[in-house]
């Protein structure tokens, strides 16, 4: 197979199994597949495709104004690419920016709500605006292609000037206003990333790493299709971006002197080891490899200049937009399925651009010149070094394959209890502790936080004056036992359990019972048509029980402590003005309750008294042996 | 300007708040989830009791702060500050893009990330019941007055009366009064309070005017970039029309 065809193979693929993620995330939110949360709210989308995103398709406003303003015609065989790869650019972080948005059908609001306070409504419009100035000076290609249109075309490039410089001045704006959004966040943003020059620094990065980006897109076709490129303008081109990278970095240490922050640097944190990475790549790599004549016009320093400044721009944004961003100690990992939506789009836009390469003139090798005017079309070298011509469909059974595939492939893999967004976590509950103070007081911290609460077990159970029977708490029993604590069915602190174990009772190693056992013959197995717990384990209820077990769903530990202790204290509390206090918190959750396990006032080493907790397995086994003889007939 | 004062030294942690917050605004059960943060608060909790040794009970809720960077940020205007004092969310509006959640120096605003259809979760401070002259719901269920409502200077009165009062018993220090240029939600303590903020602090910055700086460098920057642009493209024309002259190869426009 061609090179083409296995790169865009695996395109197809990524893309395939982005969609899955994507209909994932939209059908059950973003908690279904994302890893984001309250301590990090943006995630990859945002720290990758969006923030880097929009600086990597800089190189279309500055390539077209070294061209159209600065009249450097020598590059005029680059415009077309660099506005290709800037409206791609942008459309995959717009793309990336709605599949990100909670409420993405609300991503037009900015347009009628105006702020013009906030850096991302700036953001917004410009990058609405420049859309549209992309795709205007991106169409006459198309269009020429078709031959549609020409009237349009034509002046369409006859004033291109006019929408070079509104893509410098709306770009200036908006890649500045992205620096802008991180000034509000000096108590979370990293210091050695933290700037008041943000905004500037971004708009110099964005205007450094553009070309670059233009350059690495050329090489990356070269490759592809066996192209000659042109080294000396390119490596040209390459070390004007190196200047400007040069100054980026310069700013930025300057400004790091002014405030202090060289001791941040050399501080041997995680922190200061990636700030010197990121100077690594952003500074050192691309301007070594392109600061001498001779290893700036070979390939290879190319390659290594670009793809470094690529790098340690994406990675300055996303240090900024995320992973230096929160300092709550908060970790965050992409699930696979966000990096495949992030890839996805890349790999959506990667194909747009190999699709625009292989059927458009993308390689004019004739400048347009504005002043010649609507006559004269511009003219093609249409044998020209690098365009393909218009390609025969190949290939096209490969691709739909690999999407479909992997496609269904990872809707599979998207695990079901995420799309159930259910996050729960599981908080066990533990027995109370007794027979460790005076008398026969219970500490009770049924979700192991160290918080206890005191309960007098002898007050409660032999206060005469009370009349409270066993049967109040202990409203129903494990087989063979007539105190079960609370814990054994109420076995999660905030959500219902079923009290019932029904694989136990299945299982050979529990209480090896058939389905028939319980469920009737021939019949589907519910649990409405299954026996009473109470037909085997005849002691199941205390004759005294107040609370009536209809369902075998046991509350919330929390709720069931609530239930049955604020209950009685509410009635007890509204007999007499002296009792007054007992409704409410404070009697149970007093400042005397045991505040915390290392520290608490009886000196408990809680986690050794606390073991886990052993069912009464002989017990269990007597007690369903009836059911047992039953299996023998 | 309405303000909640909360004196931590009367906290007893009984989370009557916390229930009356939940049933006033019916908020669906809390139960933890795994983007939760570990303060207790949630897209289903708008306000929670941190728990710090000795005992201390610090409850924790927007601090409707009088120059919100929340308000701020947001790009479609969907939170707002009131005269009345909240800072008040409007879902309508809403994108759903969270920068709110990234500006904010307390961390408070949370996400409904379980729902196709998501929004911000935060503490208004009970606007309705302020608009028919009620307190808020979690200041009229506290037990022991830990927490009351009332006119901010009045409320900031109350606490320098009551650290002057008793000067050993607190840190000399009104929580909110001028912290990121003041906010509505107040507080007087025995214990530092400084873990509700993010570890680097803003201090006194009103964080909105960070980003008014910049933004107010946008207009001049949009013309001018243009001029300067259309200027640049003059110049370079008319240095290749002279160069042009000069070899010969055409007239001078």
């Amino acid at each position: 197979m061609k090179k083409v065809t296995i790169f865009k193979s695996v395109l197809w693929a990524i893309l395939g199994f982005a969609l899955a993620s994507g209909i994932t995330r939209m059908l059950f939110g973003l908690g279904s597949i994302t890893n984001q949360s309250d301590a990090t709210p943006w995630g990859i989308w945002k720290g990758m495709n969006v923030i880097p995103g929009i600086a990597l398709a800089a190189g279309g406003f500055v390539v077209t104004a070294v061209i159209y303003i600065f009249r450097r015609h020598e590059y005029a065989r680059y415009s077309r690419v660099a506005v290709l790869l800037a409206f791609l650019g942008y459309l995959s972080a717009a793309t990336a920016l709605v599949v990100e948005l909670g409420l993405p059908w609300m991503v037009w609001h900015p347009v009628i709500y105006w702020q013009h306070h906030s850096a991302l409504f700036e953001v917004s419009w410009c990058v609405i605006l420049y859309l549209m100035v992309l795709f205007l000076e991106f169409i006459p290609v198309p269009l020429e292609e078709t031959g549609w249109f020409p009237k349009v075309k034509n002046f369409l490039i006859k004033y291109k000037l006019v929408l070079v410089i509104l893509g410098v001045m709306i770009s200036t704006l908006h890649q500045s206003s992205l620096g802008t959004m991180f000034l509000i966040t000096p108590e979370k943003l990293h210091p050695l990333w933290y700037s008041s020059l943000l905004p500037i620094l971004f708009f110099i990065s964005a205007v450094a790493v553009g070309p670059l980006m233009v350059i690495l897109a050329v090489l990356t076709i070269s490759t592809l299709y066996n192209k000659v490129i042109e080294k000396e303008k390119l490596a040209k081109l390459a070390l004007a971006s190196a200047i400007i990278l040069t100054i980026f970095s310069v700013i930025r240490l300057v400004d790091m002197g002014i405030h202090g922050k060289f001791g941040i640097a050399f501080s041997g944190s995680w922190q200061s080891a990636i700030f010197w990475i990121e100077m690594l790549l952003v500074f050192f790599i691309p301007v070594i490899s392109l600061a001498f004549k001779k290893m700036r016009y070979s390939t290879g320093a190319l390659w290594m200049a670009t793809i470094s400044a690529v790098l340690g721009i994406g990675l300055h944004r996303a240090n900024i937009a995320g992973i230096m961003l929160t300092q709550t100690g908060a970790t965050y990992t992409p699930t696979i399925f966000e990096i495949s939506i992030s890839l996805g789009i890349l790999s959506a836009a990667i194909l747009a651009f190999l699709f625009c390469v292989e059927r458009f003139k993308l390689w004019e090798v004739k400048w347009e010149d504005p002043r010649e005017g609507l006559e004269s079309k511009p003219q093609f070298d249409r044998a020209g070094e690098v365009w393909l011509g218009t390609p025969h469909i190949a290939n096209r059974t490969v691709f739909s394959a690999v999407l479909i595939v992997t496609f269904a492939v990872s809707l599979a893999i998207i695990p079901y209890n995420r799309i159930k967004s259910e996050g729960v976590v599981k908080v066990d509950v533990r027995e109370a502790l007794g027979s460790v103070m005076e008398g026969d007081t219970l500490i009770i911290d049924g979700n192991r936080d160290g918080y206890a609460v005191k309960f007098d077990h002898n007050y409660h159970a032999y206060n005469d004056s009370l009349k409270i029977t066993c049967g109040i708490c202990h409203h129903m029993n494990m087989p063979l036992d007539k105190t079960s604590g609370c814990y054994s069915c109420h076995r999660e602190m905030y959500t219902p359990v079923d009290a019932f174990k029904h694989d136990w009772h299945a299982s050979p190693s529990g209480a090896k019972l058939s389905c028939t056992q319980c469920h009737p013959d021939g019949e589907r197995k519910l649990a409405d048509n299954a026996k009473d717990c109470s037909e085997c384990h005849k002691d199941l209820i205390p004759t005294d029980a107040t609370i009536k077990v209809e369902s075998y769903d046991a509350l919330s530990y929390a709720d069931a402590m609530h239930g049955v202790c604020v209950e009685c204290h509410k009635t007890e509390a509204a007999k007499s003005e002296d009792r007054a206090k007992l409704g409410q918190c404070e009697s149970c959750h007093s400042a005397e309750r045991i505040m915390t396990v290392e520290g608490n006032a009886i000196g408990l080493d809680m986690d050794k008294a606390f073991g886990s907790v052993v069912l009464p397995e002989n017990e269990m086994e007597e007690s369903v042996e009836p059911a047992k003889e039953v299996t023998d007939e | 300007m309405k303000a909640i004062l909360t004196d931590v030294t009367k906290c007893i942690g009984c989370e009557e708040c916390v229930a009356a917050c939940k049933e006033y605004n019916k908020l669906e059960e809390n139960v933890p989830r795994a983007w939760h943060r570990d303060d207790g608060l949630s897209a289903r909790n708008w306000t929670s009791i941190i728990h710090k040794p000795g005992p201390h009970y610090v409850r924790k809720q927007c601090r409707h702060c009088l120059a919100p960077a929340c308000e701020s940020a947001c790009p479609v205007g969907a939170l707002i500050k009131t005269d009345e004092g909240p800072v008040i969310y409007d879902g309508s509006k809403c994108i759903g893009c969270r920068y709110c959640m990234i500006a904010c120096p307390y961390g408070i605003p949370r996400y409904d990330w379980d729902s196709a259809v998501p929004y911000i979760q935060k503490c208004n401070m009970c606007v309705e019941r302020l608009k028919k002259g009620i307190e808020p719901a979690c200041t009229s269920a506290c037990p022991t007055g830990a927490t009351i409502f009332g006119d901010r200077d009045e409320l900031i009165k109350e606490a320098k009366r009551r650290i002057s009062q008793e000067p050993g018993k607190y840190i000399n220090k009104v929580y909110g009064e001028h912290d990121v240029g003041g906010t509505s939600v107040l507080y007087i303590s025995d214990v530092d309070l400084d873990f509700l903020t993010f570890p680097l602090k803003s201090g006194d910055k009103v964080l909105p005017d960070t980003t008014m700086t910049a933004m107010s460098a946008v207009p001049p920057a949009f013309i001018g970039m243009g001029a300067i642009m259309t200027g640049i493209y003059w110049i370079c024309k008319r240095r290749d029309e002279v160069k042009q002259h000069d070899n010969g190869g055409g007239e001078e426009k």
